[in-house]
């Protein structure tokens, strides 16, 4: 544990950290732009700089490795002059176009710009020009006149994803990030976490450019369901303060934008782009009205109707959803699965053209609670034996393959025939419009929050067991 | 012309880069003494006690370099002769490559055998066209007689050589950058620490020499390093090939003592100013040294000491000569559009600075100079100063700091007058 000294306060580094790693562990404010904990050190954009005590110039801090006893300044008037001068320099060819650029607000060029140099060019040149608006791949653009060349993307998908995707072609200031030909960035499943590597506005996804500006978003902690992995993201949605009043209501509800959570536990700073687009899972059409065989109800009366069939069963069969959290997986457990016999079923199967599993986050089983469920109930088998009444929570048992014999009652958040055709049909809200927790498969627990408000007609699942259970025991 | 010569020693023919000719000359004797006699660690020693500098411009002792070499790590090491000839004026390891090329693979041999290298390369720029000939010829007729890739005198040792032509980017010479070229990847410099003889190509202790440091080798170790030492000065030993260009009457490859006075060099081996111009100035080597005028290199001899008194450097040994009535802000011009057309791009102030100062220059040019442009581009080289990954941004500093200091001058007329002070004035073309 070398100690070092930076502008005089005491550190204790790890053996084989950088300066830079040491200073920021220990809260200290230093800036940089090519730097990522999880990336190798590039050493390029020269903003970290730092001067040794005793010594007439600067070096970069995420290039030092600490020696004991090191004494470094962060604030000298050397470090605030080269400091400056590389921020001058990296603005020197940057539009500057933050009125209409979606990373502004967020920007670090443009936080660094304010805090350490917050003055107007002083050059006459005209600015190199290169392309805008490039189309990276399907999902990303890219604006090579903001790029700043700190090349966080470029050694993401060498050392990250490993799919050798984007590189760095011409030189000198006519330098472009572009994608490799072989098509490898577009068919990387981890490509939208270049965005967020970005430190400026250069790579930006196509869904967001020009949606909405960030600060009037907020940005809910979730768990994305899109596999067992549980991955810990931010749902984007509007700011309720800043709500539309005049404007179409369901742009106050809609996910703008899905982020990583780090996490280190689980999957790092990362997530995969079927992760980006939960709007895809979760705006699908909506199911907002409780049905008795396809036929309108209210909801008290669907209710009433679920348990009457559920109480007059001789032989039900209950199928558990992998995508209950681990609250309503209780709830079940405790009402109506102490009165039949439950199983865990797989709500999401693999979607052709998906990457089933691999070696980084991705993982074959496409469900978020599988581990949850399966703590409490035994995995189903696929057989319906002769059970005369069917309860199905959640997705992925088709009406079709129920037996007519049975008689079906569903709790469900999406529009579909099965809805319509199940002789009990019960809205329940989607994770987005409550809070909870997952199990991962390797049995981490996250939490999820709530980010909007449930919908009238509605049920939250795990109100709604009980309900259905205490009218199960006044009939019996 | 009483310079001691320790390379150009034997008249050029169609026939002296050959192995034939190399060997009647004593050609790959000093390699069989050394490997027969030596042990490495020995050689590593007597290459030390010769105190021979890099002649790439640097000028950093070669046995220093070697010495960071542990040969005892049980990695593998690598040896990398440095061909990427590029500094613009500097021409002179071409004469090695195209005329004693089997100088250079014997020289690496040493040089592999002291390191336990077993596999060397030569990173040889790609415009490079005999040259790159010549040497794979050599390194051909080297495999067939039995000095690559197979076990020497009777010895475990031998090595196997490569020659890798570069693409074409001046930064590539810069030795971590030609250590990612020659890995196949973009051709961009490294951060230090760790230095390349800790880790340098894919990975592992590197030692990347010069063409004429290793070519000194074969001499060195043939006559012991008392006897090199005798030549040059005490602190900058043995002799220096220039390559002389620019207004100068005989332009070409010189071999000189180091030490030899410089107004002789160019008066009497270089036969004078061309056209019996005057001269103006000095590049000593290569572009990114300072520009030194004629009257400060009256009383300069041609060693490292001498001219680093002056504030420039011996750099690669690419000298131009330039005479009077030459346009310096013109000069400026070419240089810094040189710099920022090889400017790799990698670190900002170098990427950024490069281009912000070949701009300002060619508005200056263009009439639309104003007096604070050249404050702006001296603080543009200060920025650049220390702070890039490799010497570059410091190289295109030091030329335009070195050419503002001494000839504002010209430029403030240029601002002024919209034009150059020496239109017109320089007759500089070859008499017929």
């Amino acid at each position: 544990m070398p100690t070092i000294y930076v502008d005089g306060r005491e550190i204790q580094a790890d053996k084989g950290d950088t300066v830079l790693q040491a200073a920021l562990a220990a809260g200290c404010d230093l800036p940089y732009f090519c730097y990522h904990p999880a990336l190798s050190i590039a050493g390029s954009c020269r903003v970290c700089v730092v001067q040794v005590e005793g010594r007439s110039w600067v070096e970069i801090a995420c290039n030092m490795p600490v020696t004991e006893g090191l004494r470094v300044l962060t604030d000298s008037d050397l470090v605030r002059e080269h400091r400056a001068a590389m921020l001058e320099l990296t603005l020197l060819n940057h539009p500057v176009d933050c009125g209409i650029c979606d990373k502004a607000g967020e920007c670090t060029l443009q936080d660094y710009h304010y805090e350490y140099h917050g003055k107007a060019s002083v050059s006459l040149e005209p600015k190199v020009r290169a392309t805008k608006q490039f189309p990276l791949s399907s999902r990303i653009v890219l604006d090579n006149e903001r790029c700043i060349l700190c090349s966080r993307c470029v050694r993401f998908t060498r050392e990250i994803s490993k799919s050798n995707g984007l590189g760095i072609q011409e030189r000198g200031d006519q330098s472009l990030v572009r994608a490799s030909e072989d098509g490898a960035f577009e068919h990387d499943p981890y490509s939208d976490n270049v965005v967020d590597l970005c430190p400026v506005g250069a790579l930006l996804p196509r869904a967001f450019v020009h949606r909405s500006r960030v600060w009037y978003l907020k940005a809910t902690p979730s768990v994305c369901p899109g596999c067992a992995r549980g991955c810990t993201v931010q749902i984007w949605h509007r700011k309720p303060e800043w709500a539309f009043k005049a404007l179409d209501p369901a742009k106050n509800t809609r996910i703008e934008r899905v982020t990583p959570l780090a996490n280190p536990g689980v999957n790092g700073p990362w997530i995969c782009n079927k992760g980006r687009d939960l709007a895809n899972i979760f705006e699908r059409a909506r199911a907002l009205q409780p049905m008795l065989r396809g036929q309108p109800a209210t909801l008290d009366g669907a209710v009433f109707a679920a348990h009457v069939l559920i109480a007059s069963a001789k032989r039900p069969l209950a199928l558990v959803s992998s995508w209950g959290s681990n609250e309503e997986l209780a709830a079940f457990a405790a009402t109506l699965g102490t009165g039949m016999p439950s199983f865990v079923k797989a709500d999401w199967l693999p979607m052709p053209g998906e990457v089933v599993e691999d070696e980084i986050l991705i993982r074959a089983d496409k469900n978020p609670n599988t581990a949850g469920a399966l703590a409490r109930f035994p995995a189903w088998d696929g057989q319906f034996g002769d059970a005369d009444v069917v309860v199905v929570w959640g997705e992925g048992v088709a009406a079709s393959r129920i037996p007519d014999s049975a008689a079906v009652v569903r709790f469900g958040s999406y529009a579909d025939a099965d809805a319509a055709s199940a002789h009990v049909f019960i809205p329940i809200s989607v994770q987005t419009e409550r809070a909870g927790h997952y199990t991962n498969f390797e049995g981490t627990v996250s939490a999820f929050e709530r980010c909007f408000d449930t919908r009238a007609n509605v049920a939250d699942a795990e109100a709604l067991f009980p309900l259905l259970a205490e009218s199960t025991k006044a009939t019996a | 012309m009483s310079s001691k010569k320790l390379l150009m020693t034997f008249p050029v023919t169609a026939t002296s880069h050959q192995l034939a000719d190399y060997r009647a000359r004593g050609g790959y004797a000093t390699l069989e003494k050394v490997l027969r006699t030596m042990q490495p660690a020995d050689v590593t020693k007597e290459v030390a006690a010769s105190g021979v500098q890099g002649r790439g411009g640097a000028a950093f002792p070669a046995g220093r370099k070697w010495g960071v070499i542990n040969l005892a790590d049980g990695q593998p090491h690598y040896l990398c002769a440095n061909a990427d000839e590029g500094e613009p004026g500097t021409f002179k390891d071409r004469w090695i490559l195209e005329n004693a090329p089997h100088l250079l693979v014997e020289s690496m041999l040493i040089a592999a055998y002291a390191l336990e290298v077993r596999h060397a390369f030569v990173y040889i720029r790609g415009e490079f066209d005999l040259p790159y000939r010549r040497l794979a010829g050599a390194i051909e007729e080297a495999r067939a007689a039995g000095y690559l890739g197979a076990p020497l005198f009777g010895g475990a040792f031998s090595c196997e050589l490569v020659a890798h032509r570069g693409a074409g980017s001046y930064v590539c010479g810069e030795a971590s950058g030609l250590l990612t070229s020659l890995e196949g990847k973009r051709g961009y410099p490294r951060n230090r620490p760790p230095r390349l003889t800790v880790k340098g190509l894919y990975r592992r202790p590197t030692v990347v020499n010069n063409v004429e440091t290793l070519a000194n080798l074969v001499n060195i170790l043939r006559d012991g390093a008392a006897a090199f030492k005798s030549h040059g000065t005490p602190k900058n030993p043995g002799t220096r090939l220039i390559s002389i260009s620019g207004h100068i009457a005989k332009p070409g490859v010189y071999e000189i003592e180091i030490g030899y006075p410089w107004r002789t060099f160019l008066e009497e081996d270089c036969g004078g100013m061309m056209n019996d111009a005057n001269l103006k100035c000095v590049i000593p080597g290569g572009i990114s040294t300072k520009v030194l005028t004629a009257s400060e290199i009256a009383s300069l001899t041609l060693d490292s000491e001498s001219v680093e008194s002056a504030g420039s450097s011996m750099g690669s040994g690419g000298m131009i000569a330039i005479a009077e009535g030459t346009c310096m802000v013109r000069l400026l011009q070419v240089m810094l559009r040189f710099y920022h057309h090889e400017s790799c791009g990698q670190c900002t102030p170098c990427r950024e600075g490069m281009g912000w100062l070949h701009r300002i220059i060619d508005r200056i040019v263009d009439g639309q100079g104003r007096k604070e442009d050249l404050d702006q581009m001296l603080r543009i080289s200060r920025m650049n100063d220390g702070t890039t990954i490799c010497g570059m941004g410091d190289a295109a500093g030091y030329a335009t700091v070195g050419i503002l200091a001494k000839y504002r001058d010209e430029f403030d007329y240029w601002i002024e007058h919209k034009r150059s002070r020496y239109d017109g004035n320089l007759e500089c073309r070859p008499s017929t």
